[in-house]
């Protein structure tokens, strides 16, 4: 069984080879019968950590589909109402929004009801807001998970994204449904919502992973996080338009690329504009400066999260 | 080959010093330095292909923590691992199930946690149903499953995994006795059949029984690596050195009589003692005061802590009468009836039924191996063989009469 060349006990790895994964296999473990080799040496922050990431993550995409389908099944169980309820929260928020905005004050919708008007805006925002309240939430609601199991830990937090996301497909009928009853229109540019939606769930997956990771050291971030997203709701155009907003303020607005999404993928469905495609390229920008940062953040943070938690 | 590969590894736990959370902002500027422990200190070893390694130690000694770095649960400080082959680590069964969810689709949720892809879940399934014995109760959410049906199902999928090493992490100490049989039938099955198998158990038995070999592990510290019957033997000296006359000494001047040493020989047996040998065993007492109805005990223990026998003066007379003073007990045993290893001994006084003096894991007795004892006793015996059709047939298989 063993081999002369490692009879001796203090002989040190002295020689190691980089496959071209990434992965190191040292000279002395030849894999001779296909078996992988995996080498475990204490965590460095390197970008490299990100490639091995995804290259685990791919190895565990069935955890990611079963848990992500169960987030959808365990959420409505034992509850009456049970898919509905995806449905109800927009549409008990829109009715609020819209007695607020109608009968007390109101805001420049370019001719759309009302009603239209602010569930095109809470649909992408709740999809957002309950992606990233989740998954701050996440990791910590199960530590036996992480003290007891290895998988790769960004799968939780992703899981509550794709499980809003579904929960964003059914309101999304709901919507369909209202712009019938109010007569709007619905055009081809439409289309455009869907990579609009794709660099929200991109943007959402970024801080979701950012924040979830540093709640298992703070838990100040769970706490902070429902008041956050409160303040961050008004600060984006849901419930009014960003024509409403004086010029000046325009800009600073489109820092945060959660109101140019927001604002865009309004258009495109209700108003049948096509989206400023140069606000469009800065969110794109935006979100692949911010997913590998936030990947490779919450890579690091998670080889000790087990000893922290 | 070597599967599993541990060179000079270290770990470091901080000790948060105030409590759990993190130090308030205004406070970690003065407060700069917080405790350290480490959990692993230079632990270097080797697991060759097929072979089952077991880890022994105290509580805290690092088993653990190995286990961890190996699972990709936590990261060493310092050091390397080199794993060759795909590794499952069987930790603790059913952590990762949700309660909401049935039976089912938590074989589809633990087992995509161990790594399994849902296509190779969904052909085991019938079998990890068959294996768990859960049967109709599979559609229930298992938050309703009994604790037993709980960790059985937890098992029987972490017994489907098709890993080339296995981890073990007291999985055993769960389950009742049948359950705990089957689970080691299928570990024995994925040892013959080639696989790399590194146990944790505090169940000495069982990791003599499963290992070819062992390591003890003391404070994260490697101190001996070897066949498993030497290295259990040499764990438990060092907890009985660490632990032994635990009562206290205020207590011991307080009692009327107690035991002041206990002495294990073998008259006339220059190799020690020995199964199926004479064993002389005296215990030495002291009494301040006259103590009526005495019994003297003596007991001895297997290493997974049950009572294995017992010497004792007690009868259905009563006990003896003890003059003040000092003197000793001698208790002779013809032909010792325990097998080879290594017993933990407890010594007792009492008195009218009452405990007059408890010395627990006062002593330890070895054992040798002597005559021939397969299973836990050597039974004394003669056999003569005849070749007369003396039995009628089927007569064998009738005891007794």
């Amino acid at each position: 069984m063993s081999a002369p060349n490692i009879a001796a006990d203090n002989d040190v790895p002295d020689s190691s080879i980089k496959d071209s994964d990434g992965f190191e296999a040292a000279t002395r473990l030849t894999p001779a019968d296909g078996r992988p080799i995996k080498i475990i040496r204490p965590p460095s922050f390197s970008l490299s950590t990100i490639f091995i990431g995804l290259r685990t993550l791919v190895q565990y995409s069935d955890l990611l589909y079963t848990l992500s389908l169960f987030r959808l099944s365990v959420r409505y169980k034992q509850s009456a109402l049970g898919w509905t309820w995806a449905a109800l929260q927009p549409l008990a928020l829109m009715g609020i929004y819209t007695l607020i905005f109608t009968r007390i004050t109101s805001v420049a919708t370019s001719g759309v009801p009302y009603p239209v008007f602010v569930f095109s805006g809470l649909l992408p925002w709740i999809f957002f807001s309950t992606t990233i309240s989740n998954a701050v939430q996440g990791l910590v609601l199960y530590p036996n998970l992480l003290t007891k199991m290895y998988f790769p830990r960004e799968i939780i937090p992703l899981s509550y994204m794709i499980a809003s996301l579904t929960d964003f497909c059914i309101a999304s009928v709901i919507m369909g449904g209202l712009m019938v009853h109010y007569e709007v229109p619905l055009t081809w540019h439409v289309l455009y919502a869907i990579p609009i939606i794709v660099l929200m769930a991109g943007f959402a997956a970024a801080i979701a992973l950012f924040f979830s990771a540093l709640q298992v050291r703070f838990r100040d971030v769970g706490l902070a996080m429902p008041f956050l997203l409160q303040v961050w709701m008004f600060t984006v155009p849901v419930v009014y338009s960003l024509q409403s907003v004086p010029p000046r303020f325009r800009s600073l607005y489109l820092l945060d690329p959660i109101s140019g999404l927001i604002e865009g993928f309004r258009g495109a469905v209700i108003h049948s504009v096509t989206p400023d495609l140069r606000i469009m390229f800065l969110c794109a920008l935006m979100v692949l400066v911010s997913w590998p940062l936030a990947y490779a953040y919450f890579k690091s943070s998670e080889a000790t999260m087990a000893d922290v938690i | 080959m070597i599967d599993l590969n541990f060179e000079r590894v270290s770990k470091k736990y901080k000790l948060p010093t105030d409590g759990d959370r993190p130090k308030r902002w205004y406070t970690r500027a003065f407060a700069r330095r917080s405790g350290e422990m480490w959990a692993l200190r230079n632990v270097s070893f080797r697991v060759n292909q097929g072979e089952a390694l077991g880890i022994v130690g105290h509580n805290g000694a690092g088993k653990t923590t190995i286990m961890k770095i190996l699972s990709g649960i936590t990261t060493p400080t310092s050091g390397e691992i080199t794993i060759r082959g795909r590794l499952a680590a069987l930790v603790e069964v059913s952590s990762g199930f949700h309660p909401e969810l049935t039976g089912r689709e938590n074989i589809y949720l633990h087992g995509a946690m161990l790594g399994m892809r849902r296509s190779e879940i969904r052909k085991k399934l019938d079998s990890i149903i068959e294996f768990s014995g859960v049967g109709r109760y599979i559609e229930v959410p298992v938050k309703r499953y009994s604790s037993g049906m709980y960790v059985r199902l937890g098992f029987a999928i972490a017994a489907h995994l098709d890993p080339d090493i296995l981890l073990l992490d007291e999985v055993l100490a769960v389950g009742d006795a049948a359950f705990q049989a089957k689970c080691l039938e299928r570990i024995a099955e994925l040892r013959k059949s080639g696989r790399t198998i590194v146990f944790i158990s505090h169940d000495l038995a069982a990791v003599y029984r499963l290992c070819d070999r062992a390591i003890l592990l003391s404070h994260g510290c490697v101190l001996s690596d070897g066949a498993p019957r030497q290295v259990i033997d040499e764990y438990q000296q060092m907890s009985f050195a660490g632990q032994g006359d635990s009562t206290n000494e205020e207590k011991a001047r307080a009692t009327p009589a107690r035991c002041t040493g206990i002495e294990f020989s073998a008259p006339d047996s220059p190799l020690g003692i020995r199964t199926g040998y004479p064993l002389v065993a005296r215990l030495s007492y002291k009494a301040l005061e006259p103590i009526p109805d005495a019994v003297f005990r003596i007991s001895l223990y297997w290493p997974s802590g049950y009572l294995c026998a017992q010497l004792t003066t007690e009868s259905v007379n009563g006990g003896c009468q003890l003059e003040a003073g000092t003197g000793f007990v001698e208790f002779q045993c013809p032909d010792l009836p325990v097998v080879a290893g290594l017993y933990r001994v407890d010594l007792a006084i009492e008195s009218k039924g009452q405990e007059v003096d408890f010395r627990q894991r006062g002593a330890t007795l070895r054992v040798e191996p002597g005559k021939i004892a397969y299973g836990d006793f050597f039974i004394e015996n003669a056999w003569t063989l005849h070749h007369t059709p003396a039995l009628a047939d089927g007569a064998i298989l009738k005891s007794g009469k």
